[in-house]
């Protein structure tokens, strides 16, 4: 009844205008954003100081960074999925079942501004940066991500527990 | 005497509202999206941080969707609003509602506590919630509603015959 173009093709105009918007906006913009996020990089030192007043840290490490921070029995988080988790992980590593558990948890051993290890399955892995991002997001404000993750903690023959 | 109470010139009421009806829907929905995509066009990190918290895009490109996807709902409530490609601006406002829809559904399931994101990217932002949901379906609703409009009432391009 109708001689329109088909929605379809109304559609693809309407996304085709978006991005050249989206291109224009971000080359233009000052505080424009990378198309893809960066990883972030790897701290050369790390604090275990507990103060609340400096700004939010949330960084990578290596793995001998992280060796220190589990021999100071600070907490592990494992952002692998627990079928992972089971099969092998860092001694006394949480898992993320139901993360508003895992933040309770968190927050009754050790509180919300001391150390927390993220890590996943190795550098490639993003599963950890987004849990670190969510765990800061909720208030935890001392965030590490061990960048090598489980591969690289294996690999060098530190100790590791199985759970069920 | 029915028809009397309900008439005004040739036409009823009820021609009236299947006529203008879906015109108030398009603006409501265009309305909407637009007043949704102010807040993230002005805070582009934030938003692609938001994106992150759904856990739902591979890392990395959160951040080409916290670009494009504001520019999107802008439009298309333009559109909407204007009377400018309506059949597709409708469709891609229907399914940028499933894909809400099916992200907060998921979040709500794995019990992550984060921010909507919908409209306000800043903290002041509202928790996500089953009202969130339950906004989003009387939306694609409306998309529906529109979609099967009869006629192209207040539309500029493409014209009605």
């Amino acid at each position: 009844m109708f001689p329109t173009p088909p929605p379809l093709h109304q559609a693809s105009l309407i996304v085709m205008a978006t991005i050249v918007l989206g291109i224009m906006s971000n080359t233009i913009r000052s505080d424009s954003i990378p198309w893809i996020a960066e990883a972030l990089a790897v701290t050369d030192k790390i604090s275990i100081e507990t103060e609340t007043s400096e700004a939010p840290i949330l960084q990578g490490i290596s793995l001998e960074q992280a060796k220190k921070l589990f021999d100071d029995n600070f907490i592990f988080v494992d952002a692998r999925g627990e079928e992972y988790w089971s099969e092998g992980h860092i001694p006394g590593a949480m898992v993320n079942r139901n993360f508003m558990e895992l933040t309770f948890k968190i927050d009754s051993i050790q509180g919300r501004t001391k150390p927390v290890v993220v890590y996943c399955s190795d550098d490639d892995c993003g599963s950890s940066e987004d849990l670190a991002y969510d765990l800061q997001y909720s208030g935890f404000t001392h965030l590490y991500i061990f960048k090598g993750g489980w591969l690289s903690w294996n690999d060098a023959g530190y100790p590791t527990e199985i759970s069920q | 005497m029915e028809r009397c109470r309900l008439s005004y010139g040739n036409f009823t009421i009820m021609h009236q509202l299947k006529s203008y009806g879906p015109v108030l829907a398009r603006w409501i929905l265009g309305g909407f999206f637009i007043y949704a995509s102010l807040d993230k066009l002005a805070h582009p990190e934030l938003f692609a941080r938001a994106i992150s918290n759904y856990q739902l895009v591979p890392f990395g490109l959160e951040n080409t969707m916290a670009i494009i996807l504001p520019w999107l709902e802008l439009l298309a409530g333009v559109c909407l609003i204007a009377g400018i490609l309506v059949d597709g601006a409708n469709l891609l406002v229907a399914v940028m509602l499933i894909v809400f829809i099916t992200a907060i559904s998921q979040a709500l399931g794995r019990g992550i506590d984060i921010s909507c994101g919908c409209f306000k990217v800043t903290e002041t932002g509202r928790s996500l919630g089953f009202s969130t949901l339950v906004q989003d379906f009387i939306l694609l609703g409306l998309c529906f509603w529109v979609m099967n409009r009869p006629d192209r009432t207040l539309e500029i391009y493409p014209k009605p015959v």
